[in-house]
């Protein structure tokens, strides 16, 4: 036993410094595209994009973060190759309006989450468990995973929502007592991701239930997830999810 | 027995109904049978020639059904693709795991029925399988060709008094639930444990609640928009998937990738092999609550993600595979760094296992526990570590090598005790020959291009890679214009989950979720 | 006088009952019965409280026999307590049985019924205050085959019941055979059998005819009572007894054994020798133990409650063996305290059972079935009968501040005070037994916890075409009733104890109410006897809270030991009792009118894991629930697999995987299926004699008259 009490801590801390400061650790994200002038170019590049989200007008590509699978074709092999940004603070607000049952002071420093998988790959749901690791540790956030509904405060969902997942996403939410919150991350759980045309992914989580936070990315590294908590607690602003140039 | 010598033994042994076919290049031998045949042929191979069965293809073509039955033999032998064709409007076959008793099969049928409708002659569990019977009607066959999305939808009937098969018949015993939603951060899947209050007499899965369709969603794009939806359906084994189909679509137009291509492939691969075997050691430390070697093990995984991360730009290796190669070359250098990195976190992880192998309380939960036994193993065609530990050695990168595995040196760690340890051994061992192959890569790299367009031809053929879970099949056929007519993918994850009841079965309640951990299965995989 | 006239009283409300039975209509016998059986039951509970309460008892000569005995009645405190029992539990279970005679449970045999229950009525306070053993054993032996007439009577679908009721009788009848003997021996030098004088007689015995009196009765009232190794029958009989009947056979006749063994070895022979009270210590936990155990794991709601009652009768069994070992040893006071703990347990086990059996009845008679494994949900559409049952349960489970915590706390201090005693041996088994009686507790709050749950809550698995509708209103009554009193014997402990005083005086000549109820409600001025500091202390505490409403000397139990140890034990559920009632109402006014102002209540599903649909077979059945306790105790309950086969289609497909154990009650396996066995061995030994050739008999002839020449001296 007592070998592991050693082995503990002569590991040291090794946890991030994030929200305080920013991490700067190399392999800590993928980044994203950024929006900007592309001339006459523009067209083409927008067209290489599979999944229709750099957006082309009078020259200028915008980016739709909630569709970006990081195919990397639009800096990859491209005549010119879109800019790219290494932040990870990438949480927007999804609108979705909730006139009471305002979270407040209590719970943000103490957040049960729920995590469902409505249909994810895998990667987003690997990224989660990271959350846990002494990397990021966000228990020292406040932020506990719990096992049940009944318990959770945010309802954290990854993956394209597939038709044989409904009811049982629809129940978890439901289940959970008010005031709750939605955080739905990866590209999947926003825009269906690559699987959008499936038709049994025709319904998107947004179909189905109120979201309030939106984590783009495919998948959106960990301190992402971090920050779409923080987010949704009120402890850090939102980002935008669109991308475009001035 | 090689190529041809399988050819003479098939041609010898059924005199009648059966034609042979030999693609060396593609190391594939055709076998065409009629029905009434099938069973025998399979029977032999499967029974008396040990040949592993790895899946079953169906493609609806305008006038026919042809169905694929592909079997693996060694390095030799190679692939067997037993074809059988019938009419469009006669969609009965016979069934191999009843008339040749190969329950590997088992499965591949009832999926085929369910997507395709195609039955099975007296295959006792067909339906309700990847479509739910309490959330589709009868007969949707969402695969084939005529099918109506809006219309299926529109005319939504399920069975409103489903209930689950239950099998034990003994006073006072009921079916516990488990999901599809249970537990912390775990992928929706539902299980029922049959029990009479401490142990499971008999535990049943139900996937497919994660079913997106994949195959049908691949049908008319565009080979590289198709690769996007083979890297990212399982996409903690990313690179793995994507290189499959990349060697499908690569063997379609009978194209080699550049050297450093293929070198650059090799080394990737056993990254995200290390990787996720990190991952897989995390998650069977985390089911016995141990919390030091969880979060050692978590230490490595989330390294090796950031070298992977470091390296190529995403931590899960994404967007760098296209078929001809890569989308961008890595740097040797960058590559020596991500080795040298590599290593380090070996001698750690070397580390967590010496100091696991003397934790008592650790062994004991995952000692004889979840037992796999090598005839089960054999039956069901297992694959991956699970099959390697039940003494059946079997690696598609030494059967059937590709990317240039032929030359490199390497072990395939196995074991013969088919519990949670031995898997567990495994992965630990399997850790350090990737490192071992990592290095003979790096090693090996030669200045050169990483990219030569594959040409655009139509045609069909199999696409494989040993993934970090097991032996992954992608067939892919293409038109012409370079779009996919069919998409079959046959993952390691399917085969196995196939025979996790029998593991969990005969073991307390306590014992369930480190059993689901050692055996390392991805739903998403399965279910795709 | 009082008492007599009651009784004589409850005598005629039965003789009445039986005459006007002959002429009433089928359909009217019900409410003749609740009147008859009524009135019968207050006048009996109205003589034992008299007795009890103002002293007030009576001999009675009747005739005259001759050689033999005079017929003797006689209403001493003993039986006073269990008249007053007796007459508890009648009274709800008369018009329990009248609700179920008037829905028709026993078509054409109402009349019957009505006869045999009042005249059982009868021969039970016959027996009790019968006062020479002549009448005690006529009276019970009307009393034994009128039980097993009520049993028999009922026409079951299988036969078992025909068996249950024949093994009642016969062992019935041999437990009877050894009381008998018994009262011979207690006779010897006696000259009648009247209590008086076996009384007086029972000093010159010899030890060893002690013990064989002792065990004598002990076993041959056990059957009765139900103590291991002689309860073979009870499962059985109490499973096939009708519904109507099976209140007054567990509240009222079980309790006639124990009179049987607490009269003859702790009033007509006064304790004496330390190891039978021990012997009598360790049956009784035997039987809590192995009681409990099958208890826990039976799926059949009355055959449980056949194992609760012999669990109970273990407890107030150890009770009285703690008694008679401490009144032996000459530690009166403690010896009192044990005796009022096992009357105690055993008024409050008669109320409580007869409480469950009548809940269990109409659970069984609006559903069709006692397998809890197929019932479930019943609160929802018997929400009445599932609240006053639940009353039952928590009596039965021993929680405060209800009758069955006070009694079993009762029960295993006495057991405590070992420390007192100066033999090692009989405080290493009081030590022993008292670790048994709380593994006991804590098994029977596992037990009802199964059997409240898994009847009333969750999800329903009868069938969906079955109605289920809510109690009778009669069954609802005596239901009501009966959680009346043992909310009532719970919350007054120190009335109970006082008013169970008189029998303890009787049987260790040491006042239970002097040693465990102090007169807190006396001024404060020290007129009561409690040096004022110690008094005082209380008193801060509270003792004297109810002094200027209720009567009494206080309503603290509390054992004072010596200088160092002041307080060997107190308890006072009374006070218990209140403050409960208090800290509810102020949980419910925080929550209710502060916490929850401002949200709103939701309501929604249980939480199933997120399924299209939860069913009943996904819920935990009764066996699941209790098999830790199967497994955990495996050596006791042996249960052998009957069947174990797995079907299957192509070796590949699972079809079914049958499984059947079978399991053979501790008892039957270690006692008499031997017993069984080598008398059938012996029998067809015996047999081989038997083979019709005359020769053979002449010559057997010839052996006995050699035989009987040789023995018998020359006259």
């Amino acid at each position: 036993m007592s070998g592991w009490v050693l082995k503990g801590i002569s590991t040291g801390i090794k946890t991030t410094a994030y929200p305080q400061r920013p991490e700067s650790a190399a392999g800590v994200t993928p980044g994203l595209p950024v929006g900007g002038q592309f001339g006459a170019a523009a067209a083409d590049l927008a067209q290489r994009c599979p999944v229709h989200a750099l957006e082309e007008a009078r020259g200028a590509v915008s980016v739709d973060y909630r569709r970006c699978v990081h195919c990397y074709r639009c800096v990859r092999g491209a005549a010119r190759p879109i800019a790219w940004q290494s932040d990870y603070e990438w949480a927007g607000l999804a609108g979705a309006v909730r006139t009471e049952d305002a979270f407040g002071q209590a719970f943000s420093h103490s957040i049960h989450i729920l995590v469902v998988d409505a249909g994810d790959c895998g990667a987003c749901l690997n990224e989660v468990k990271q959350l846990n690791n002494p990397y990021y540790n966000m228990h020292r956030l406040g932020f506990f995973i719990t096992p049940t509904p009944r318990h959770a405060d945010i309802l954290l969902i990854v993956g394209a929502l597939t038709d044989q997942m409904r009811v049982a996403l629809r129940k978890t939410y439901e289940a959970m007592p008010a005031p709750k919150r939605v955080v739905a991350v990866g590209a999947c759980a926003l825009s269906g991701g690559v699987f959008a045309d499936s038709f049994v992914c025709a319904q998107t989580a947004t179909d189905v239930l109120p979201i309030d936070v939106e984590v783009p990315g495919n998948p959106p590294p960990p301190l992402a997830i971090l920050h779409g908590l923080l987010v949704a607690v009120g402890r850090k602003p939102p980002a935008s999810l669109l991308s475009a140039p001035p | 027995m090689n190529y041809t010598g399988l050819l003479d033994w098939i041609e010898r042994t059924f005199t009648g109904g059966v034609r042979c076919r030999l693609d060396a290049a593609r190391r594939v031998s055709e076998v065409d049978c009629d029905r009434g045949a099938l069973a025998e042929v399979c029977r032999r191979l499967f029974h008396e020639l040990d040949f592993a069965f790895a899946g079953l293809i169906v493609e609806e073509q305008p006038q026919t059904w042809d169905l694929r039955y592909v079997f693996c033999g060694g390095p030799e032998a190679g692939w067997v693709h037993v074809r059988v064709e019938a009419p469009i409007e006669e969609k009965l076959f016979p069934s191999i795991v009843i008339e040749s008793k190969i329950p590997a099969a088992d499965w591949h049928e009832r999926e085929a029925e369910d997507l395709f409708g195609v039955r099975f002659a007296g295959h006792p569990r067909l339906g309700d399988f990847v479509l739910h019977d309490d959330a589709w009607q009868e007969a949707v066959e969402p695969m084939r060709h005529r099918f109506d999305a809006q219309a299926a939808i529109r005319d939504r009937k399920p069975r409103a008094d489903w209930r689950p098969r239950r099998v034990v018949q003994e006073s006072g015993a009921f079916m516990m639930p488990i999901g599809p939603k249970f537990s912390g951060v775990t992928e929706s899947v539902h299980f029922q444990l049959e029990t009479v209050g401490e142990d499971v007499i008999r535990s049943w899965t139900r996937l497919f609640y994660k079913w997106r369709a994949i195959e049908k969603l691949a049908e008319g794009k565009l080979a590289e928009e198709a690769l996007l939806i083979a890297e990212r359906f399982a996409a903690t084994t990313a690179f793995a998937h994507g290189l499959a189909f990349c060697q499908a679509v690569e063997s379609i137009g009978g194209s080699a990738v550049p050297r450093r291509a293929g070198v650059l492939r090799v080394f990737l691969a056993e990254l995200e092999r290390l990787r996720h075997h990190a991952g897989a050691i995390r998650e069977i430390c985390e089911s016995t609550a141990l919390a030091v070697a969880t979060s050692q093990a978590a230490l490595r995984e989330e390294e090796l993600l950031r070298v992977s991360g470091e390296l190529t730009g995403h931590r899960y290796l994404f967007g760098l595979l296209a078929p001809g190669g890569l989308l961008t070359d890595l740097p040797t250098p960058a590559c020596e760094g991500a080795l040298r990195r590599a290593q380090t976190i070996l001698a750690r992880l070397d580390d967590l296992e010496r100091q696991l192998t003397v934790s008592s309380s650790f062994l004991d939960r995952i000692e004889e526990v979840g037992v796999i036994w090598p005839g089960t193993a054999r039956a069901y065609s297992l694959v991956g570590p699970v099959a390697r530990a039940s003494a059946l050695r079997r690696d598609l990168r030494c059967m059937q090598p590709y990317s240039g595995y032929e030359s490199l040196q390497f072990d395939v760690p196995t074991e013969q005790e088919g519990d949670g340890y031995a898997r567990l051994r495994v992965l630990f061992a399997e850790a350090r020959q990737s490192v071992r192959i990592m290095e003979q890569a790096a090693a090996a790299l030669e200045d050169g291009e990483v990219y030569r367009p594959a040409p655009l031809v139509a045609g069909a053929a199999l696409g494989w890679t040993e993934a970090p879970r097991g032996a992954t099949l992608h067939w892919v056929r293409l038109d012409g214009l370079g779009r996919v007519q069919r998409y079959r993918v046959v993952t390691p994850s399917f085969t196995n989950w196939h025979s996790f009841h029998l593991g969990a079965e005969k073991f307390a309640f306590q014992d369930f979720p480190i059993i689901l951990s050692t055996f390392n299965l991805s739903v998403a995989e399965s279910d795709r | 006088m009082v008492s007599l006239t009651f009784i004589l009283s409850c005598f005629a409300a039965c003789g009445t009952g039986i005459a006007l039975s002959l002429v009433t209509p089928p359909k009217r016998q019900g409410a003749l019965l609740a009147w008859a059986g009524g009135i019968a039951a207050i006048a009996a509970a109205a003589a034992g409280a008299m007795t009890l309460v103002s002293g007030d008892s009576f001999t009675r000569a009747l005739w005259p026999l001759p050689g033999l005995a005079t017929l003797t009645l006689r209403l001493d405190p003993l039986s006073a307590v269990l008249v007053l029992v007796t007459g508890m539990v009648l009274l709800p279970s008369s018009i329990y049985a009248a609700g179920e005679l008037r829905g028709g449970s026993m078509p054409g045999r109402e009349r019957a019924f009505t006869i045999m229950s009042l005249a059982l009525a009868a021969s039970i306070v016959l027996v009790l205050i019968a006062a020479d053993a002549l009448l005690f054993l006529l009276a019970w032996e009307v009393m034994s085959i009128l039980c097993y007439l009520l049993i028999a009577s009922a026409r079951g679908e299988h036969d078992a019941q025909a068996g249950s009721a024949y093994l009642l009788l016969a062992m019935g009848e041999a437990g009877t055979l050894a009381a008998a003997l018994g009262f011979l021996l207690l006779a010897t030098h006696a000259p009648s059998v009247e209590f008086a004088a076996l009384k007086s007689a029972a000093a010159s015995l010899s030890p060893g005819a002690r013990w064989a009196v002792f065990l004598l009765t002990f076993f041959g009232f056990g059957v009765k009572a139900g103590l291991v190794p002689v309860n073979s029958w009870l499962q059985g009989a109490y499973a096939a007894a009708p519904r109507a009947f099976a209140p007054v056979l567990a509240g009222a006749t079980l309790n006639l054994g124990l009179y049987g063994i607490l009269r003859v070895n702790a009033d007509l022979l006064s304790a004496s020798d330390a190891t039978i009270g021990l012997v009598a210590l360790g049956v009784g936990t035997a039987s809590a133990l192995i009681g409990i155990l099958y208890a826990t794991t039976d799926n059949d709601l009355k055959v449980m409650l056949a194992h609760s009652s012999i669990e109970n009768v273990g407890i107030i069994v150890a009770g009285m063996g703690a008694g008679m070992v401490f009144t032996a040893t000459g530690h009166p006071v403690l010896g009192s305290i044990a005796f009022v703990a096992a009357l105690y347990h055993l008024t409050n086990h008669s109320l409580y059972k007869a409480l469950l059996f009548v809940g269990v009845g109409s659970v069984e008679a609006r559903t069709g079935t006692r397998d809890m494994d197929r019932l479930g949900g019943l609160i929802k559409v018997m929400p009445l009968l599932a609240a006053i049952f639940l009353v039952g349960t928590l009596a039965i489970a021993g929680l405060p501040p209800l009758n069955g915590f006070v009694s079993e706390w009762l029960t295993l201090q006495s057991l405590l005070r070992a420390a007192e005693l100066s033999s090692t041996g009989a405080k290493i088994v009081f030590a022993l037994c008292g670790a048994a009686l709380a593994l006991t507790a804590a098994l029977a709050v596992t037990c009802f916890v199964k059997v409240f749950a898994l009847t009333f809550l969750g999800m329903r698995r009868l069938p969906p075409e079955r109605e289920v509708s809510e109690a009778g209103r009669p069954a609802l009554a005596a239901m009501g009733l009966l959680a009346l009193l043992c909310l009532g014997f719970g919350v007054l402990p120190t009335y109970v104890i006082a008013l169970l005083d008189p029998v303890s005086v009787q049987v260790s000549t040491s006042s239970a109410s002097e040693a465990l109820v102090p007169p807190f409600f006396a001024s404060a001025t020290g007129d009561h006897g409690l040096p004022p500091a110690f008094a005082a202390e209380f008193h801060d505490l509270g003792a004297q809270v109810g002094q200027a409403v209720l009567p009494g000397r206080g309503l603290v139990v509390l054992h004072r030991g010596g200088e160092s140890n002041p307080v060997v034990f107190a308890m006072s559920s009374s006070y218990m009792a209140i403050a409960l009632i208090v800290l509810l109402l102020l949980t419910w006014i925080v929550v209710r009118l502060w916490l929850t102002r401002a949200r709103r209540l939701a309501r929604g599903e249980r939480w199933d894991g997120g399924l299209r649909r939860l069913l009943p077979e996904m819920t935990y059945t009764a066996t699941g629930f209790s098999n830790p306790v199967r497994v955990i105790f495996d050596a006791i309950f042996r249960p052998t697999t009957v069947v174990d086969t797995r079907e299957t289609v192509a070796e590949h497909f699972r079809n079914a995987i049958r499984r059947e154990t079978e399991r053979v009650h501790l008892v039957d396996r270690l006692v008499f299926r031997p017993v069984r066995t080598t008398t059938l061995r012996f029998a067809r030994l015996l047999a081989a004699m038997h083979h019709g050739k005359i020769n053979a008999y002449v010559t057997y002839a010839f052996l006995a008259l050699l035989v009987a020449l040789v023995l018998l001296p020359g006259s």
